[in-house]
């Protein structure tokens, strides 16, 4: 029950006054810190999703080596891959989209076409390939001098061990976040408790059960658990959809784009509520504890 | 009885209260009458020995089930302890919502007792706006609107003039009349004289039984 006759006027408690602005901050951030937990978890699958599926074939530039030479090594490398099971496309990828990328460090003016810029050769796989990686690194050796083969498990590990650790320190902050609240309504209802003490006796004495009592305390929890995380939560999304349009505005490669799926919505949405019923919980928790005490 | 670890305030004092009796509970200050009432509407537990109510040990009874039993119990307390934030009529419903009364039943019921103690036109007033004698009458209506077995009052007539004092007296009266045991712990001599009822007389940690008109001590009811 939401709305409850209240015998106790809890509403004027400065401890419990103080209850929206605590629950509304812990939301917000909660919020944030869910946020990029589920950002991280995206980009992972994004990411890996990605990768999985190709491999790469770098080919290092020789000294002396002419672009004709160079292309040839090139196509000699392409129809290796192309003979192997498993493998449906490989590509070179052009010496402009290769400048592209190093674009961030070397600048958009730097004289690409005099650097010895290694080439890629970018091979796609069948789907549920079972492709003999070390067979095609062994051929492609032989065959291209200076070709080597890169299946990308290395980065992919290091990766996911990466976004894991953002992951586990996102879950550790929001347990965090959750422990501050529990133990600000705790504190907030100990001491609603005992202002309303006398309140509390006569509720007692005349025959009021535990719960009559604690129905009080928890209702006017949940209400101010409520307002506060509703509004930290109407704060938190506005900032994420600040930062997300900040951040589509930026044209840079490196940074990564932000993308919210669907779902995660209802889940940022659904912390105020959650953080409500916390509240409530932990405010009848402790006056039944409290109460317990009393003969 | 003792509160914490302090010296015992009641100690080897035994009577029973037949049903439907009139008691009053009388002493000199510090003789531990507030603090017999508190046993007995079981506001706390005796350190030793045995506090029965209607029958039953209340050791034994269950927390859980202590709240119907207090249920049973009025209480007027000697600083009435209303509800201040509360208006006159929800005080008296107090008790009926507790137990889970029909709102349309608590209406009705708290309507006609607080035209019973003559309090009809102050139902929205709030406590405070009251005077000592009207908050008095307050409490009692708080503590008889659920028809208790037993009801217990500390000094109810202590904040109030003789007329009004004699005017609780006779609530008190008609209540015994339909039934409820009073316990009514009071310092004024002149209205035990006046209203011919059951003394139990509690000094130095002995509780003696005097009945209506005796000065001295007689069988204490055990």
């Amino acid at each position: 029950m939401i709305l409850q006759h209240s015998d106790l006027p809890l509403t004027n408690d400065p401890a419990v006054r103080i209850l929206p602005w605590v629950v509304g901050l812990m939301v917000y951030l909660a919020t944030l810190t869910l946020a990029v937990a589920l950002l991280v978890s995206t980009l992972a699958a994004d990411w890996s999703a990605g990768l999985t599926g190709t491999v790469t074939i770098h080919i290092v530039a020789a000294s002396d080596e002419t672009e004709a030479e160079m292309d040839r090594r090139v196509e000699a490398a392409i129809r290796e891959a192309l003979k192997t099971t498993g493998v449906e496309e490989a590509s070179a990828i052009p010496l402009s989209q290769v400048a592209k990328l190093l674009a961030p460090w070397l600048g958009d003016e730097a004289p690409i076409a005099d650097l010895p810029l290694p080439r890629i050769v970018d091979v796609k796989l069948s789907e549920d390939a079972d492709l003999d990686i070390d067979g095609l690194r062994a051929r492609l050796e032989n065959a291209v001098p200076g070709a080597a083969l890169d299946d990308h498990q290395l980065w992919r590990d290091r990766l996911v061990r990466f976004l894991l650790a953002i992951q586990i320190v996102a879950g550790v902050m929001v347990a965090l976040i959750g422990t501050t609240t529990v133990t600000v309504v705790v504190f907030a209802t100990r001491a609603g408790l005992a202002v309303h003490n006398e309140v509390i006796e006569v509720l007692h004495m005349i025959g009021a059960h535990d719960e009559y009592v604690a129905g009080q305390f928890q209702s006017n929890a949940l209400m101010l658990g409520l307002k506060g995380g509703v509004s930290g939560s109407i704060a938190g999304i506005a900032t994420l959809l600040a930062i997300k349009s900040t951040a589509g505005q930026l044209d840079v490669e490196l940074l990564p784009t932000l993308l919210f799926q669907y779902w995660h919505w209802p889940v940022l949405a659904s912390l105020p509520f959650a953080a409500a019923y916390i509240v409530r919980f932990s405010a009848r928790y402790t006056v039944l504890q409290a109460l317990r005490r009393m003969p | 009885m003792r509160y914490g670890a302090g010296p015992e305030v009641v100690r080897d004092v035994t009577f029973a209260l037949p049903p439907a009796s009139f008691h009053f509970l009388t002493g000199p200050s510090g003789a531990g009458k507030s603090s017999l009432l508190r046993l007995m509407y079981l506001a706390n537990r005796p350190s030793r020995g045995v506090v029965s109510l209607f029958g039953e040990d209340v050791s034994k009874i269950p927390r859980r089930m202590l709240p119907e039993l207090r249920r049973s119990i009025g209480v007027v307390f000697q600083d009435f302890r209303l509800l201040d934030h509360q208006s006159v009529f929800d005080n008296v419903a107090l008790p009926l919502r507790v137990a889970g009364g029909k709102e349309s039943q608590i209406r009705k019921h708290v309507s006609e007792l607080l035209q019973w103690v003559g309090l009809e036109d102050a139902l929205d007033s709030l406590p405070s706006t009251l005077s000592g004698g009207e908050q008095q009458r307050v409490a009692i209506a708080r503590a008889v609107i659920g028809r208790p077995r037993l009801l217990l009052a500390d000094e109810p007539t202590g904040n109030v003039d003789d007329a009004i004092a004699v005017r609780l007296l006779y609530l008190f009266e008609e209540l015994n009349r339909m039934g409820t045991s009073i316990v009514i712990a009071t310092h004024n001599e002149a209205l035990v004289s006046r209203f011919k009822h059951r003394q139990l007389h509690l000094e130095r940690g002995e509780i003696e039984l005097r009945q209506p008109g005796m000065d001295g001590s007689d069988d204490p009811a055990a």
